[in-house]
């Protein structure tokens, strides 16, 4: 066994399946709460990552940042070394707000493999998640999962039938929570500033990438990525963090 | 600043959704084994976009269907064939075909279900009984019109049974139950109290009428057809994946911690039990060496069972292991190429042997070759089915 498995993502299906052990068996449900208590328990890096992220920004508007942009701008050495010794003064890390996104990295990834692997829609999918569950967990009598969630079916595409016509309203809710996400959480950015361009496009091709895979994947993923952009939003909301003019028409 | 740890986020995240793609289905990448089944002297192999036609004889491959390999369809269920000559197979994409054997071409198919056949179809006198995972079993009639679906609370994935006594067939649900269903209008005809887990596995039938059916809560029971009340049941040492076999009064089956058994049909009183030993890596083993997944096969001689590191064991009928082949180091010199000697070492073997006259034929997981046939002293007899890419 690797220890991608033993460290991440066996604790995070068991996990998954012992909640929905208590949440009357219903997958959905434990999807949302799953992705609930990950986000509660990353809280304290999320946090850190805004407080240096911010820290960050403060210092990028400040007169002596500026200045030494100007100065050193044909110097890329130079500028360089003079950032650096500023990050020093002013007690900023350079990798204070990326660092704890990387250490988040790994649990975004277990979380949705966690789901596809409890879902074990397929012989090989389930005859691997018969090797990882915990022996305090009754596999027996939970599986097979009940993949049913309102109207979905967790394991498969998602399209609500309508007139004789599917439509993936999860898909598409993944497409408006990512975009809503993406612009309240983007920090209002000057023109010029590094970076911003980069930011903006991410903003406006990501929501459809998300909303493709959500169009195509089991509809347990897609619920996983609203639940997630929900509780993310609420996240930085109740921190007072979020942009909401950048929702206002005109404003990029 | 904060811009690029967002860019850096997104672009994380784009490779962990790319990583979510290889276990999300695809249809190359293989979620199942291959379904292996032998009509006369033509082995029909399906297995991830092909079902392939291939000569007993020599390996060769007479034809495949379809022709073009498509993304959207995959097969994985064991094609069974129709008294009146139709090759029936069921597949990932919902659909279940009937094609026909001598020339690899369509009839007909149907369309209804809404989720994947993982079981094979059971094909007798009064029909097609096709379980999916949409929770239904659907029974046709030779030209693919439904006659009637029988709706259970989990997946089907066990290929039915029929009682040859009665218009019965049998059905081992994901649901833990397990059904006898009228034939001829997919009436319930009993239905046994929750069997403590799921089955996947077909049950055997016994000449006295009682069912055997392995489950997933660690047991092995015998079922009267009956009334579908358990007579009796026993503990295993792992789940119960594949149905087990029956010869003489005496129960065959392997579970996943390895552990294979004999014991006596009548009360469950264990004959004899291979225990696993999955340290042993040796070039004769004598115990199981992995998870046995699927039922063994029951030959004259020997009993043949394969385990998921890739080896087959021949026991014999009073325990003792006289066979022995790891797949990764047979012998492929009869292919004549020198480089071509190794099977790649993850390959592994989830699906039953299937005896062919003299041969005993395997097909592995996550191999390059998709078919071995091999003699009684565990040579290849010709070179492993590659299929040409085309």
């Amino acid at each position: 066994m690797n220890f991608w498995d033993l460290l991440i993502l066996n604790p995070m299906v068991n996990a998954l399946l012992w909640i929905y052990s208590v949440l009357w068996q219903n997958f959905g449900l434990a999807i949302i709460v799953f992705t609930l208590v990950v986000r509660l328990i990353t809280y304290p890096l999320t946090a850190q990552q805004m407080k240096s992220g911010q820290a960050m920004q403060e210092m990028q508007k400040s007169k002596k940042w500026q200045e030494i942009q100007k100065k050193y701008k044909d110097n890329k050495e130079k500028l360089a070394q003079e950032q650096m010794a500023l990050y020093k003064e002013m007690g900023v890390s350079p990798f204070g707000s990326c660092l704890p996104t990387l250490i988040q990295f790994p649990i975004i990834i277990g979380l949705y493999q966690a789901v596809i692997r409890a879902l074990a829609v397929t012989p090989i999918q389930l005859l691997d998640l018969s090797n990882h569950i915990y022996p305090f967990i009754n596999a027996a009598k939970l599986i097979p999962l009940n993949n049913r969630f309102l109207w979905m079916d967790l394991s498969q595409p998602e399209r609500l039938v309508v007139l004789g016509f599917g439509i993936p309203v999860l898909a598409v809710l993944v497409v408006i929570t990512t975009y809503m996400q993406s612009k309240l959480m983007t920090p209002p950015t000057q023109p010029g500033e590094q970076g911003a361009q980069m930011a903006q496009a991410m903003n406006l091709y990501m929501p459809f990438l998300m909303g493709w895979l959500a169009y195509s994947f089991s509809s347990g993923l897609a619920l996983y990525f609203v639940a997630s952009n929900v509780f993310t939003v609420l996240q930085y909301a109740a921190m007072g963090k979020l942009q909401w003019s950048n929702l206002l028409p005109g404003r990029k | 600043m904060k811009s690029k740890h967002f860019s850096i986020l997104f672009i994380l995240l784009i490779s962990s959704l790319s990583l979510s793609a290889c276990a999300g289905g695809a249809a190359t990448a293989a979620s199942s084994w291959p379904g292996l089944s032998i009509v006369g002297e033509t082995a029909y192999l399906a297995y991830n976009q092909h079902v392939y036609a291939i000569n007993v004889a020599d390996g060769k491959e007479k034809w495949r269907f379809p022709l073009e390999a498509d993304n959207k369809i995959s097969f994985y269920t064991a094609p069974v064939m129709t008294s009146d000559g139709q090759l029936i197979v069921g597949g990932y994409d919902h659909v279940l075909y009937s094609i026909d054997p001598q020339t690899g071409k369509e009839n007909w198919s149907f369309k209804e279900a809404k989720n994947r056949y993982v079981g094979s179809p059971l094909v007798n006198d009064a029909g097609i009984f096709a379980p999916t995972a949409d929770d239904h079993l659907y029974a046709l009639d030779f030209q693919g019109k439904l006659l009637w679906s029988f709706p259970t609370q989990g997946a089907q994935w066990a290929q039915p049974i029929a009682d040859p006594t009665c218009e019965c067939i049998y059905l081992a649900s994901m649901d833990h139950y397990l059904y006898a269903i009228n034939a001829s209008d997919g009436a319930q005809v009993w239905k046994t109290d929750d069997l403590g887990g799921s089955m996947v596995g077909t049950p055997a039938y016994g000449s006295d009428g009682t069912l055997y059916v392995g489950t997933f809560n660690n047991e092995i029971l015998a079922i009267s057809s009956e009334n579908g009340k358990v007579l009796w049941r026993k503990t295993t040492d792992g789940w119960v994946w594949g149905g087990p076999a029956i010869k003489d009064g005496t129960l065959y089956f392997g579970d996943l911690s390895g552990a294979f058994y004999a014991m006596d049909a009548s009360n469950g009183e264990i004959v004899w039990k291979l225990n696993p030993d999955t340290g042993d890596t040796s070039a004769q083993r004598s115990n199981p060496d992995g998870p046995i997944v699927q039922t063994p096969l029951l030959t004259d001689e020997l009993i043949y069972f394969t385990t998921r590191v890739g080896s087959i064991f021949g026991v014999s009928y009073a325990g003792k292991t006289s066979f022995f082949v790891d797949i990764h180091e047979l012998d492929k010199s009869i292919c004549g190429d020198p480089k071509n000697t190794k099977v790649r070492p993850s390959a592994k073997l989830f699906s039953s042997p299937v005896l062919a006259s003299d041969k005993i034929l395997i097909a592995p997981t996550e191999a390059d070759e998709m078919l071995f046939a091999l003699d009684t002293t565990g040579k290849p007899v010709w070179c492993p089915f590659i299929p040409e890419k085309k």
